[in-house]
């Protein structure tokens, strides 16, 4: 994954056109490769904007473009190396020929992700921020942006760091009582032991306890639509999307295939699946919809079941309720523009209702708020810190369960030798979350999730 | 024709067991001594063990050394320290007959036909192509052999301190050694410099013992060694007794003539060993501090005052002595004393103890920067034994960290150097509840066999109580016992509650265990345990196969670490000086991040920067003998 030479480049910014393009270099030469390709090169001043033009293959005669140059020198840079980074006009032709003249000047072509490692190696961040940097760079919602950004500001670093030390104390302390058996000193008390660890551990749930909204602020959730034909899915799946991308006639059976399209709804990234209405039919095309629609149920986080009130409800709409009792979902109630041939309280106990014309309503924003509320069941994104990356998650799992276990020991007045193995596991998983020990092949994992000049 | 296969400098307690162990393999030995009349002499506490040295020396009897016969032999105190907390961290612990321990010592020596003693000074190791040649003697003489162990001690360059005055000492009375310290220099050994200290010594027949705490030990005295069937020398009785505040007042009126605190002392003492000094100026909050007096021998008048060890002048000395109440008439014999040695960073080292420059040519012991008697032991044995399997060509025997303690000491010595005098304790084996007392024979007895220093009737011995801790395991595993509600259930599920105990399981009836008479709290221990813990014992089974991936993963001796990208110029620096073995043992090199450690890991697993073989994966240093519980 890596080679032995030691500055890179790589264009920093996304390929395309655009107002500016930013070429990136790290490394002890970075600086002489400025120089090199720099009209302005070795007068660079640190951490200082410099109006300069830049030289470029073949010849390094011809200046290319006029751009902006600032160094960075180790170790305040992004990568703790040597850093200069050159803005220059953002057409991809021009970017590609500064990078071409920076690997002539000494430097090769960045993997992806490899400035992050590189800041990583050099501890200007712990592996909880580099992925923050990848989760930031790929957020497609403000919430995650946000929490993401909170991350690689440091406050789950913080708070899995102090859980941390309170752990190395406590088992500094547990380790002098046994390997110092006879200085008649008692280093821990055994009821401060039990308490202590308890309060650890509760420290781990409380992390815990946001991790459920921050996955599904950073992973999302999908949700599928279902209902009879003809009861408004396609126009509920549109209304949703902002956009009318799935087809609506008032022809039954429209929609034979699944549609799958991702939507901002509340804040949340979902994946909303459109799909056949459900019935009994001789067609083969619709039938096989109609399967990959109740295939859709099995795999979705949530449910839609669309029903239309301006008719009785038959027994294939008593039907999809009852398969669906079992999910989470949330019923809409369609067609509120007709007639009511029954009502939506008389659905007794089957969850959350919501009653809606999506003919005449642009935006049903009852039915977003009914399914964010049902998504983030009670837990909402709290204050920092949160955790929302499964890695993470399980890591701090299998801490808060070694704690729980070390806990219970204590109470039963174990002895440390045992409480030890337990804090022992616990602080394991604490420090593969940050970086401080990790498994073999966790960094490749990791950064592999990045793009070049990252 | 070399005269000795293998020449052991120094008859310590590395040196008795490398010496030892290399005769018994079969080799024609030298041991090599300033006088035998200190053979393994005990410069400071009179006493053999204590919490994880207990566990070296149980190790170092199943391997087949002589450590926990001696001790058996000439004990006057016995004490299993840990009772109160689990088998894991039980450790054995006794007083010595300090005189009667080195005679008992000598006496095996002098049992073993292939081994001759040198007396002499050794003054350089002599060596051709890389490899040792030879020692020889200041006196003139030049001795040939094929491999030599150096243990030392604190006799390169060493200097005695009892405040301003200074003497070039190895131990108190005995001279240091410079030429051979110079010898090593030349060879080009990275070195340091450390300190250790001693307490003055009593006459007992001046203490008025009717005024201390007694501190008995247990009855019966339970054995180190698993040969011993029963300890029958009469035992007697430590004293406890506490600092005061007029101590602490002393120390500190006459601070400024500690050689520790006016600069006088360089070397780097040990921190959890702290010297009276230490005690009083660096936990100015402690009101008292304990203080042991300990007998040195059953007819000697000496009497060694543990927790008491200074530097200060012989005047402020005694005053200190007679500030203790119950000793206002002590005579002091001897006054306690600091001293300051060289010693070799020991991550020139081989885990099999062997110098990574020289070729044949080994340290052990406190010369490789340790205290202790055991940590000393145990090194001199693996020095001694893998000497031998270097003459002959052999595979050295390495030790894993989840094998025994022996191994977490070679690894850490040789992968993280020393900055201050390196003991054993239990903290540092992470897989410590796996590495007890009760089975460090089925960890180890079957690997001193296979390199030749168990006895046929250590053998027979060990055998025996294998098959019987197996039956022992399936009776447990197949007996179903009432407990006091009645109900009946699995004896294996039974142990599982804290409460319950196999003593007590066995005595009730309806589990029939064999017990050996001599040996029932090593049988009771190794089955209870393996049930009682079994969930622990499994969670450290699982993290030691997954350490053992990264064990698995050589690293070639030419690596270069400057051709890794993201590593600093430190860690590069580290590891080329270091030369781990494996990734595992990189890992463990100080200053090297586990971020480094997994870059590393991708360049050796791609084969960059070395030979084809780069990835080839390493002989595991020891399978895990460990039986596992199913």
């Amino acid at each position: 994954m890596y080679s032995p030479d030691d500055t890179i480049v790589a264009v920093a910014t996304p390929p395309g056109r655009g107002g500016i393009g930013v070429v990136r270099v790290s490394g002890p030469a970075a600086a002489a490769a400025a120089g090199a390709i720099l009209r302005a090169g070795h007068d660079l001043q640190p951490r200082r904007a410099t109006l300069t033009s830049v030289v470029g293959a073949p010849d390094l005669e011809r200046a290319l473009d006029q751009v902006v140059a600032t160094y960075f020198p180790a170790p305040a840079s992004y990568t703790g190396e040597d850093v200069v980074e050159i803005s220059g006009h953002g057409s991809p032709v021009l970017l590609r020929q500064i990078v071409e003249a920076v690997v002539r000047a000494g430097a090769r072509l960045a993997e992806p992700g490899e400035f992050t490692l590189r800041a990583f190696l050099n501890g200007r961040m712990d592996l909880v921020q580099a992925e923050a940097v990848a989760d930031l760079i790929e957020a497609v919602t403000p919430l995650q942006a946000r929490v993401a950004f909170d991350q690689l500001e440091g406050t789950v670093t913080a708070a899995i760091g102090a859980i941390d030390a309170a752990l190395f104390d406590l088992s500094a302390r547990l380790e002098a009582s046994i390997d110092f058996p006879e200085e008649g000193y008692h280093f821990a008390e055994p009821a401060a032991v039990a308490a202590e660890t308890r309060s650890l551990q509760q420290r781990a749930q409380a992390l815990l306890a946001g991790a459920r909204a921050g996955r599904l602020v950073r992973e999302g959730r999908q949700v599928v639509i279902l209902g009879k034909p003809n009861v408004g899915k396609s126009t509920l799946f549109n209304r949703l999307l902002g956009a009318p991308r799935a087809i609506v006639t008032d022809v039954p059976g429209t929609t034979r295939d699944l549609l799958t399209e991702t939507a901002e709804v509340e804040g949340l990234p979902l994946t909303l699946v459109d799909t056949a209405g459900i019935r009994r039919t001789a067609d083969a095309v619709e039938s096989e919809g109609v399967a990959r629609a109740r295939g859709a149920l099995q795999v979705a986080a949530a449910v839609l079941l669309v029903l239309d009130r301006s008719r009785p409800l038959d027994d294939e709409d008593l039907a999809l309720l009852h398969e669906t009792a079992a999910a989470d979902r949330v019923i809409v109630v369609n067609k509120a523009d007709r007639p009511p041939v029954w009502d939506a309280a008389d659905l007794q106990d089957a969850g959350p209702r919501v009653t809606v014309s999506l003919r005449d309503e642009a935006d049903p924003a009852g039915v977003r708020r009914a399914l964010a509320e049902l998504l983030w069941a009670g837990e909402p994104l709290r204050d920092t810190p949160t955790l929302s990356n499964l890695r993470h998650i399980v890591l701090v799992e299998r801490a808060a369960a070694a704690l729980a276990r070390a806990a219970d020991a204590a109470d039963a007045a174990a002895p440390e030798e045992l409480l030890l193995a337990d804090l022992q596991d616990a602080r394991a998983a604490l420090e593969e979350v940050t970086g401080k020990r990790t498994a073999d092949d966790v960094l490749q994992r990791i950064f592999t999730r990045f793009c070049i000049g990252k | 024709m070399d005269q000795y296969d293998v020449i052991v400098v120094g008859a310590g307690h590395a040196g008795c067991e490398a010496a030892y162990a290399a005769a018994r393999i079969g080799a024609r030995v030298g041991l090599c001594t300033l006088s035998d009349a200190t053979v393994a002499h005990m410069p400071c506490n009179p006493a053999v063990g204590g919490t994880a040295k207990g566990h070296l020396v149980r190790e170092i009897d199943a391997l087949g050394g002589l450590m926990g016969l001696a001790i058996d032999a000439v004990g006057i105190q016995f004490k299993l320290l840990n009772l109160s907390r689990g088998p894991a961290v039980w450790s054995p612990r006794a007083q010595a007959d300090k005189k009667l321990y080195g005679a008992w010592m000598k006496q095996a020596l002098d049992r073993e036909p292939g081994l001759d003693w040198i007396i002499g000074r050794a003054g350089r190791i002599l060596v051709e192509r890389g490899r040792v040649a030879g020692v020889a003697l200041e006196e003139g003489g030049r001795i040939g052999c094929r491999a030599v162990v150096v243990t030392t001690g604190t006799f390169l360059n060493g200097l005695i301190h009892v405040g301003p005055e200074t003497r070039a000492a190895g131990r108190a009375g005995e001279p240091a050694s410079h030429a051979l310290a110079e010898s090593l220099k030349s060879l080009g050994f990275r070195w340091g410099r450390l300190k250790t200290g001693t307490p003055p010594r009593l006459d007992r027949r001046s203490i008025d013992f009717s005024r201390f705490e007694p501190a008995p030990g247990d009855e019966p005295p339970v054995p180190f060694s698993f040969m011993t069937e029963a300890i029958d020398r009469p035992q007697v009785l430590c004293h406890l007794l506490y600092t005061t505040g007029r101590v602490a007042d002393i120390v500190r009126r006459h601070i400024g003539r500690s050689p520790l605190y006016n600069g006088q002392i360089s070397g780097i003492g040990p921190r959890y060993c702290p010297s009276l000094e230490d005690k009083i100026m660096r936990f100015p909050d402690r009101e008292r501090h304990q203080i042991f007096l300990e007998p040195e021998g059953l007819d000697v008048d000496e009497t060694y005052v543990n927790g008491y060890s200074m530097s200060l002048p012989r005047d402020v000395q005694a005053e200190l002595v007679r500030a203790l109440p119950g000793l206002e008439d002590a005579v002091m014999l001897r006054p306690g004393y600091a001293v300051e040695y060289d010693f070799v960073q020991p991550t020139e080292l081989y885990p099999t103890f062997e110098t990574k420059r020289i070729g044949g040519l080994f340290l052990a012991g406190q010369v490789n920067g340790t205290s202790g008697y055991e940590e000393a032991a145990a090194q001199g044995l693996l020095a001694g034994i893998n000497a031998v399997r270097r003459t002959r060509g052999r595979e050295p025997l390495v030790i894993g960290r989840d094998e025994a303690y022996t191994g977490v000491l070679a690894d850490d010595l040789t992968t993280r150097g020393c900055l201050e005098p390196y003991r054993m304790f239990t903290s540092r084996a992470e897989h410590r509840l796996l590495l007890r007392i009760d089975n460090a024979d089925l960890r180890l007895t079957p690997r001193g066999r296979e390199v030749g220093l168990v006895s046929d009737a250590r053998w027979a011995r060990f055998e025996r109580r294998r098959e019987r801790y197996e039956r022992n395991r399936a009776r447990v595993r197949r007996t179903t016992v009432a407990l006091d509600g009645g109900k009946r259930l699995r004896a294996a599920q039974a142990l599982r509650r804290p409460e319950v105990r196999l003593e007590r399981l066995a005595a009730q009836g309806g589990l029939a265990l064999e017990i050996a008479p001599g040996e029932r709290h090593i049988d009771l221990a190794s089955v209870e345990t393996e049930f009682k813990y079994a969930g622990y014992l499994d969670r450290q089974q699982a993290a030691i196969a997954r350490a053992r991936r990264q064990e698995g993963l050589r690293i070639p001796g030419d690596f270069r670490y400057a051709g890794v990208p993201g590593l600093s110029r430190e860690m590069v620096e580290r590891l080329s000086a270091t030369r781990p073995a494996t990734l595992g043992q990189a890992a463990r090199v100080p200053g090297v991040t586990p971020a480094a450690v997994a870059v590393i890991g991708a360049h050796v697993g791609r084969g960059a920067g070395s030979g084809p073989h780069a990835a080839a994966p390493a002989p595991t240093p020891g399978e895990n003998r460990q039986p596992t519980s199913t």
